[in-house]
């Protein structure tokens, strides 16, 4: 064909419409190094028989898919690949010699695997894993490292044999057509037209309408199920209201109460409602600040709201609910560690800074008869992230 | 050897007795896939997906779904006798007393953050190259579901340990959920069963998790492979390459042996990570508590965009006649990405649209000679890196001693004028390279051969480019003049143009794009600041192709 030493009549033509292939086999010849070419030649080659001996039978079976190929074209509209290494004018790129080296090297590779697979099965039943044992820290990296030379052994193994050992071949293979020809999707609309007819659904309307309309409403059967994943619950206003009560203790997250003087000026505490399950409820969370009462401006309204520089907060942001924590004494800055909301607390929490856009919103406290904190009543807005049917 | 040819003959006998299947499987060890480094991107795709699902099923045997209050009592010391979710205990059991189970948890999760990667970068490859053109579109958008999937499996599988970080972030997605208009709530409680943390969420997102949205991958991902395999594999143009056919190795033996060693190698690369890095030590957060959150938490890696633009956002908000619309959530996370993907999916027909071009394209583009897409693709991806930064701006503040605040501004201001700097700058780019490339085809490459000629002016003599890197660079056998070797494929070999048959446009059919997108080829006068020929030489030379000739 293409390379001068096997253009001889031994090979069976390429179907028409290669022939762009078959330049290309030529301009690489032309083009690739002396050695290639000259070394790429027919039957004789020295280095066909090597291939024999080592089982490649690239050359043979190469030039019986192209007879058998051809002989079926007919059924395939894929044709077969125009094969392979007489296309590509190479032969695989080695010499004997190298050849031997280089299964070598894929041999020591597929060995390094088997090594890995054994010494990640010594190492899995083997060396103690527990949390007390000393080698805790050599369990995991041990196996990671067994086994990734037991795939990467294989694997580079693999790849090598084929770079190395298998023909560099140049294959090339037809597209077909993807659309259809017109006499093939006239007939394909036809039976489609014909099967309707034979339904009769033009003509019987009443069928017509019933199915669209039976078969249609099955489309809302799965509706309900969706409905029935949750509660809708606008009514009872469940994202308006938390577990603060009038008269519910603040209580530390270990379930004690909060005195009036146990807050050093400038400290801050995360309280909840001293409720059942209080510490866990996700909208409730609190924060108690104390600063000192000339740094506190208090919100009009809210006078009463806040004791001797002590004042509470929800700490849900307003942003996406994130805890904000985070008190910064000097400014009285809060921050939400999630996107920098930042609010400023001795002024009604104010947003000083980032993507939230309300205050958070503040708890009205006093103290009990023993002079603990309790809340005043429940927010008087809703906590946390805004919503459609939000309305202050 | 002889008795394996015997039992490949015994075996091929058997089942074909019984499928008649020899045609076909010979036809598809014969497929014939053409050689790129870039086609091995989709692949890693494909690889890491069947890592994660091995891992993620000897992961499901140990993992229990449940918000049930324990109190731990494994091998852990620093949590011993803490009250915590069964979920995030039985997490703590697969990390530390399940033998093998650490790396399990780790190779899953380092494949995650490959899997999305590749996906990502695949999408860049198949853009960049217009790999998505016609007939390609409905892989395109399979695709650009599979990323949409990908991200929410990724959410899904992060929210399940429960621990700090995974609950924060559910609870985001929640008020995501919450701040769409009208249908907010109620969405947001049927997902989560009621009112955050509500009672179903951890199951529900299990079996999201681990059936709903890998059975919808895999069965795109199925879709996605066939279309490939009955499309056949687009290439770069080169000799011999045309609109019509596909030069490669075939899938047996050679593709075979690369692929599936290179599955094994991907393989070994994330069990040295699984094994050698730690990643989402969740120990270390402790278990979920609302009331508690740690400075510096980080999404993964691809949800780092949406977290970013949630953060750039200006804080605006609606309220009025009973209602709030929270825009400063719902237009970085719901609004921006909904156009985001949507503008992609619709891609290939926008552009198809734009240039007027419904042509067959089975040779892929090299970005610089589509300039104006290749701009696109770069002022989109700049966009997509300032939210990325954005994403992480207060550890970058930190590590920086930067303000925050101004660090913002900063991040606003850019999202908005460095995309259209990145437009300008590579479309001149794309111009330039042309235009190097231009001279390489018409005046050749130097030689560093100094003549004098006879009235004493000096000139460098030029060798003609060799006839393989002239066509991979103009993707035109045939219409100059040619080199000596290649006159023999003579007119048949003439690629038909982007038609197939008889229905589409043929041969010498004006070049139907219009200049705005592509081909502002300038054959000017040599341009002494264009990259020397040499330099471009030794990256064709890797690419695979020949040596040149000796001249
Ligand atoms: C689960 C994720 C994905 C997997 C496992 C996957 C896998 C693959 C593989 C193995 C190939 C062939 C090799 C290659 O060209 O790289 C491929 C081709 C392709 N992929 Fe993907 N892919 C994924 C996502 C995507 C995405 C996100 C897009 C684009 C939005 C996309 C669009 C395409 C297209 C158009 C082709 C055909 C390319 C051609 O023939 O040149 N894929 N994919
Ligand atoms: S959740 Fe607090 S700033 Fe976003």
């Amino acid at each position: 064909m293409s390379t001068p030493g096997n253009t001889g009549g031994q090979q069976p033509s390429p179907p028409t419409g290669q022939t762009s292939a078959q330049a290309a086999g030529s301009i690489r010849d032309r083009l690739s190094s002396p050695r290639t070419s000259d070394q790429a030649s027919g039957p004789g080659d020295t280095r066909t028989s090597d291939l024999h001996e080592n089982g490649f039978q690239q050359t043979d079976s190469a030039a019986a898919l192209q007879g058998h190929g051809r002989g079926e074209s007919q059924y395939d509209s894929s044709s077969p690949p125009v094969a392979t290494e007489e296309l590509a004018g190479r032969k695989h790129p080695l010499g004997p010699e190298d050849a031997k080296a280089a299964e070598r090297k894929v041999a020591a590779l597929f060995l390094l695997s088997f090594l890995g697979v054994v010494g990640f099965v010594a190492t899995f039943f083997l060396v103690p894993h527990e949390y007390t044992s000393s080698t805790r820290y050599l369990y995991t990296p041990l196996l990671g490292t067994f086994m990734a030379l037991a795939l990467g052994g294989v694997g580079a193994g693999a790849v090598l044999w084929a770079k190395l050992l298998m023909v560099d071949e140049e294959a090339v293979q037809e597209r077909h057509p993807f659309g259809s020809d017109k006499d093939e999707r006239g007939a394909t609309a036809e039976a489609l037209k014909k099967g309707l007819e034979e339904t009769g659904i033009a003509r019987r309307s009443l069928l017509r309408n019933t199915v669209l309309l039976g078969a249609g409403s099955l489309a809302l059967l799965p509706v309900p199920f969706l409905f029935g994943l949750g509660p809708y619950q606008h009514k009872e206003r469940v994202l308006a209201t938390t577990a603060w009560k009038k008269g519910v203790r603040l209580i530390r997250q270990n379930g004690t109460p909060v005195r009036l003087g146990d807050l050093s000026i400038g400290s801050i505490e995360s309280v909840f409602p001293d409720v059942e399950h209080g510490t866990k409820i996700a909208d409730s969370p609190t924060l108690l600040i104390r600063m000192r009462p000339e740094e506190l401006q208090v919100v009009e309204g809210r006078e009463d709201w806040s004791i001797d520089g002590h004042i509470a907060y929800s700490s849900v942001c307003t942003h996406l609910g994130c805890p904000v924590k985070l008190y910064e004494q000097q400014t009285h800055h809060l921050f939400c560690p999630c996107h920098q909301s930042t609010f400023a607390a001795n002024d009604g929490c104010k947003v000083v800074f980032g993507p939230a856009a309300r205050p958070l919103p503040q708890l009205a406290i006093s103290l009990d008869d023993e002079g603990y904190f309790v809340a005043q009543g429940d927010y008087s807005e809703a906590v946390g992230p805004s919503y459609w049917e939000r309305d202050t | 050897m002889s008795l394996l040819s015997k039992g490949t003959d015994a075996g091929a006998v058997w089942v074909d007795d019984r499928l008649g299947s020899s045609n076909f499987v010979r036809r598809s060890l014969n497929k014939v896939f053409p050689d790129h480094w870039s086609f091995m991107l989709g692949e890693i795709a494909l690889f890491t997906f069947i890592i994660l699902l091995l891992t993620g099923t000897y992961l499901s045997f140990f993992y229990t779904p449940s918000l049930t209050e324990v109190v731990y009592d494994g091998s852990y010391v620093p949590l011993k006798g803490v009250t915590m979710s069964q979920a995030y205990a039985s997490t703590l059991d697969i990390s530390f007393d399940v033998r093998g189970g650490l790396i399990m948890r780790q190779i899953h999760h380092w494949a995650a953050l490959l899997f999305m990667a590749s996906i990502v970068v695949h999408l860049m490859r198949v853009y960049f190259t217009g790999a998505f053109r016609k007939p390609r579109e409905l892989n395109w958008i399979i695709g650009v579901a599979l990323l949409v999937l990908g991200i929410a499996e990724g959410f899904a599988g992060y929210s399940l340990p429960d621990d700090l970080l995974s609950g924060t972030g559910a609870r985001i997605a929640y008020s995501i959920a919450l701040s769409i208009p009208v249908v907010g709530t109620w969405t947001a409680f049927l997902v989560f069963g009621g009112e955050y943390p509500g009672v179903a969420i951890l199951d529900r997102l299990y079996s999201a998790h681990i059936l709903l949205l890998p059975g919808l991958i895999l069965g795109l991902i199925t879709f996605h492979m066939m279309m490939i395999w009955y499309q056949k594999h687009t290439q770069f143009a080169g000799p011999g390459r045309t609109e019509d056919n596909v030069v490669g190795s075939r899938l047996f033996p050679t593709y075979a042996a690369k692929a599936g060693g290179f599955f094994m190698l991907v393989f070994a690369v994330l069990a040295a990570l699984g094994g050698l890095a730690q990643i989402n030590p969740i120990w270390l957060y402790g278990p979920y508590d609302a009331s508690q959150v740690s400075a510096g938490s980080q999404p993964d890696w691809y949800v780092g965009f949406l977290d970013g633009s949630t953060r750039l956002m200006p804080n605006w908000e609606i309220a009025g006649f009973g209602y709030t619309v929270p825009l400063n959530v719902m237009i970085p996370t719901v609004v921006l990405p909904g156009i985001l993907f949507t503008l992609l999916a619709l891609y290939p027909f926008l552009e198809a649209r734009f240039t007027g071009d419904r042509d067959y394209h089975n040779l892929l583009d090299r970005p610089r000679d589509v300039p104006v897409r290749t701009a696109i693709g770069a002022m989109s991806i700049t966009f997509y890196l300032v939210l990325m930064i954005a994403g992480g701006n207060d550890v970058i503040a930190s590590v920086f001693h930067l303000d925050i605040i101004s660090m913002s501004w900063v991040l606003r201001v850019s999202l908005f004028v460095l995309p259209p700097v990145a437009y300008f700058v590579t479309k001149r780019a794309c111009l330039a390279l042309q235009r190097s490339d231009d001279e390489l085809v018409h005046h050749g490459i130097e030689s560093g051969t100094i003549r004098r000629l006879p009235n004493g002016e000096f000139v460098e003599e030029t060798v003609p480019l060799p006839a393989v890197y002239r066509i991979a660079l103009t993707g035109v056998e045939s219409d100059r003049p040619q080199l000596e070797g290649a006159t023999a494929h003579g007119e048949e070999g003439k690629p038909k143009g982007p038609g197939y048959g008889d229905q589409h446009v043929v041969e010498g059919a004006p070049e139907r794009v219009p200049g705005f997108f592509r081909a502002k080829r300038r054959s000017g006068p040599s341009d002494t600041s264009a990259p020397r020929p040499e330099a471009a030489m030794p990256e064709l030379e890797r690419s695979g192709k020949p040596a040149p000739p000796e001249q």
